[in-house]
């Protein structure tokens, strides 16, 4: 078996083994089967007509189902975006330095595999948990508004999957931390860190004038144009979700740039772990 | 050695990396300000503007009787005299546009572009004969079922020599009423041709110009201005007055522009509503917010929904057959119900009607290049 898959393949069993990975899934379970049980819509000719939510009538326009819809895909897929990236945050963060302390790594390294499929195992491991979870919880949303509404779109489901990428480009420098130091703390506040860089580097245009014309802007400019732009991916995220037109000018461009940017920093990670004595 | 060279591979890689990602994001970002998405306001209340201007144009002070002293001297209010000219009561039409705000309005720009299409030959032959710059002295413009009412300033106008032959008399307080009669005009040979004119024309003060189809009904409209018509209130409130196109539609008139595949809709709209307030702005975009009551408050629940889904269909078909244009103007629409009434919003973006209209300012500009050249 390849070994990068095993590591993965280990580090979802772990994930399983976790009782909050369990009730991350329970949670979003619920929140589909509240939503599921208690909105009721009345469309008529793809007019959203009436809606009931808890059995108290909302106070929406009657207006065509995808555009009366355009708000809550929008809220969703930012829910998606920014809760899902808080999400795995915090509950990933303690995959690497354990998988990397002691007892453990020593063990590990004794494996006949390279370093470097240590980590790219991990991280793949973690990828396809938070692609899993996301999937699950945006198909659930597109089923309830599909048979509620009448209006079925993959938009929410895309929305996710460019999340996904945006966790990517976290979650490769949360590991590249672990390399650096073995705390989960740490690790999750590098997390936290990057995103919050993420979301300034999505407005820098916006936010680039507030800083004197020199020395401070250019740095602000040269510091920006290097982060991930998860803003302007989670921006994207929402046009899609509720099918409105691209903000961006290109959106694969922007996507591959935040998933190479996640490379670069696991390619980082990959040379410290190599260079690092157990 | 080799775990060094590795390394060295391995952060190589990086620097590559990041370089890359930092080109693909400025790529695919783009270094300019996002464009923001159309924002259409629309007219669903008067505006402080809006109430200054109907403040300033409560300008007649209807006179009052003196009496013996029995009754508590009451000061009378001043009020519009348009909207006192207005006829009373329910199923009536009465639609006010603005012509003067709508004139220096986007909208208005491209409006007397086409108006001027021919260089402004025909709108200087106007001003000469009739003494009035419709671009200048008219305020507003009211199409009633008994006819037109024009606002503004007619001082200058030459009305007996617009008026011909007609039988002019004074009537109340400041007003002259002409009659049906013959006029002469220039012909198309150069000399004089007499036509019969169907409409009476009645001016109140050189500020109101009222264009009926008997003298009775213009009588009838300077009686109301005085005070001397119905004590029942005006067909358009002044807390109405917003917006650039305003006013009420009968329902029957209302069902009568639907057309003929509409035939099913324009019956329930006569079964339920009573009438139909409209509101139009046109200071950017053109917004359009009909409120439409009933007394049955299911029925106009019912006709809202019916509404609402004739327009998503609409919407779906324009996306189906490729009319981009069509299905992003209907993205704007929508009914807000509200028991016994409910609130149909449309909107037409301005670059819409600019691309629509553009051809009007190319003929006009030919025809002022065409006029320089003479």
């Amino acid at each position: 078996m390849n070994p990068v898959l095993g590591i993965a393949g280990y580090v979802l069993r772990e994930a399983v083994a976790r009782k909050f990975i369990l009730a991350f899934v329970v949670g979003i379970t619920l929140v589909l089967s509240v939503v599921a049980l208690s909105l009721r819509i009345e469309v008529v000719d793809g007019a959203l007509a009436a809606s009931r939510l808890f059995g108290e009538e909302l106070r929406a326009s009657i207006r065509s189902v995808d555009v009366a819809l355009r708000p809550v895909y929008t809220a969703a897929a930012f829910i998606v975006f920014y809760g899902g990236i808080l999400f795995g945050i915090v509950a990933c963060s303690d995959f690497a330095p354990s998988l990397l302390s002691p007892g453990r790594i020593e063990h590990l390294l004794a494996l006949p595999i390279q370093r470097w499929h240590l980590l790219a195992g991990t991280f793949l491991g973690v990828m396809v948990l938070a692609l899993g979870g996301t999937l699950y919880g945006t198909t659930g949303l597109v089923l309830i508004f599909g048979v509620k509404a009448g209006y079925w779109t993959a938009g929410p489901l895309i929305a996710g999957l460019m999340a996904c990428v945006g966790f990517a480009a976290v979650y490769a420098v949360m590991l590249t931390t672990a390399t650096l130091v073995r705390s989960a703390a740490l690790c999750a506040a590098s997390g936290f860190l990057f995103l919050i860089g993420g979301v300034i580097a999505g407005f820098r245009q916006q936010i680039s004038p507030a800083f004197e014309e020199g020395l401070s802007r250019s740095t602000f400019e040269a510091v920006t144009l290097m982060l991930p732009r998860l803003s302007s991916l989670a921006v994207a995220a929402g046009n899609i979700a509720s099918s409105t037109p691209l903000e961006v000018n290109s959106l694969g461009m922007l996507l591959l740039g935040v998933l190479v940017f996640g490379f670069g920093a696991l390619a980082v990670g990959f040379w410290r772990f190599e260079g690092k004595d157990y | 050695m080799e775990n060094r060279r590795r390394r060295r591979v391995w952060l190589g890689v990086a620097g590559l990396l990041f370089l890359l990602a930092a080109v693909l994001m400025f790529t695919g970002q783009g270094d300019t300000l996002p464009e923001e998405a159309p924002k259409v306001e629309f007219p669903r209340r008067m505006r402080a503007p809006e109430r200054e201007r109907a403040e300033r144009r409560k300008t007649w002070v209807m006179p009052t009787v003196a009496d013996a002293g029995t009754a508590a001297a009451e000061r009378p209010r001043p009020r519009d005299p348009l909207l006192a000219a207005l006829s009373r009561g329910a199923g009536k039409t009465a639609v006010v546009i603005e012509a003067n705000a709508l004139r220096h309005s986007p909208i208005g720009e491209l409006l007397l572009d086409c108006l001027m299409r021919d260089g402004g030959k025909e709108l200087n032959e106007f001003r000469t004969k009739s003494g009035v710059d419709p671009l200048q002295d008219l305020d507003r413009l009211v199409i009633t079922d008994e006819g037109l009412m024009l606002s503004g300033d007619f001082s200058k106008a030459k009305f007996q020599d617009l008026m011909g032959d007609a039988v002019s008399m004074d009537y109340g307080e400041g007003a002259r009423v002409y009659e049906p009669g013959e006029m002469t005009v220039a012909g198309p040979d150069g000399g004089t041709v007499t036509r019969r004119r169907n409409a009476a024309v009645g001016v109140w003060n050189n500020q109101l110009l009222m264009l009926g189809r008997t003298p009775d009904g213009v009588k009838e409209a300077i009686d109301r201005v005085e005070g001397r018509g119905p004590d029942e209130p005006p067909l358009i409130p002044e807390g109405s007055t917003y917006g650039e196109m305003y006013g009420v539609l009968s329902v029957d008139h209302l069902a009568r522009l639907l057309p003929p595949e509409q035939a099913e809709m324009a019956q329930r709209l006569r079964e339920v509503a009573q009438n139909v307030e409209l509101h139009v702005d046109a200071s950017s975009d053109v917004a359009l917010v009909a409120e439409v009551r009933g007394e049955d408050k299911a029925k106009v629940t019912d006709l809202g929904k019916s509404l609402g889904a004739a327009l998503s269909l609409a919407r779906m078909r324009a996306q189906a057959e490729g009319e981009k244009e069509m299905a992003q103007l209907l993205d704007f629409a929508r009914v807000q119900p509200d028991g016994e009434s409910f609130k149909l919003e449309m909107a037409v973006p301005l670059d819409a009607i600019k691309e629509r209209l553009a051809f009007c300012k190319e003929e006009r500009q030919a025809a002022e290049a065409d006029a320089s050249v003479r």
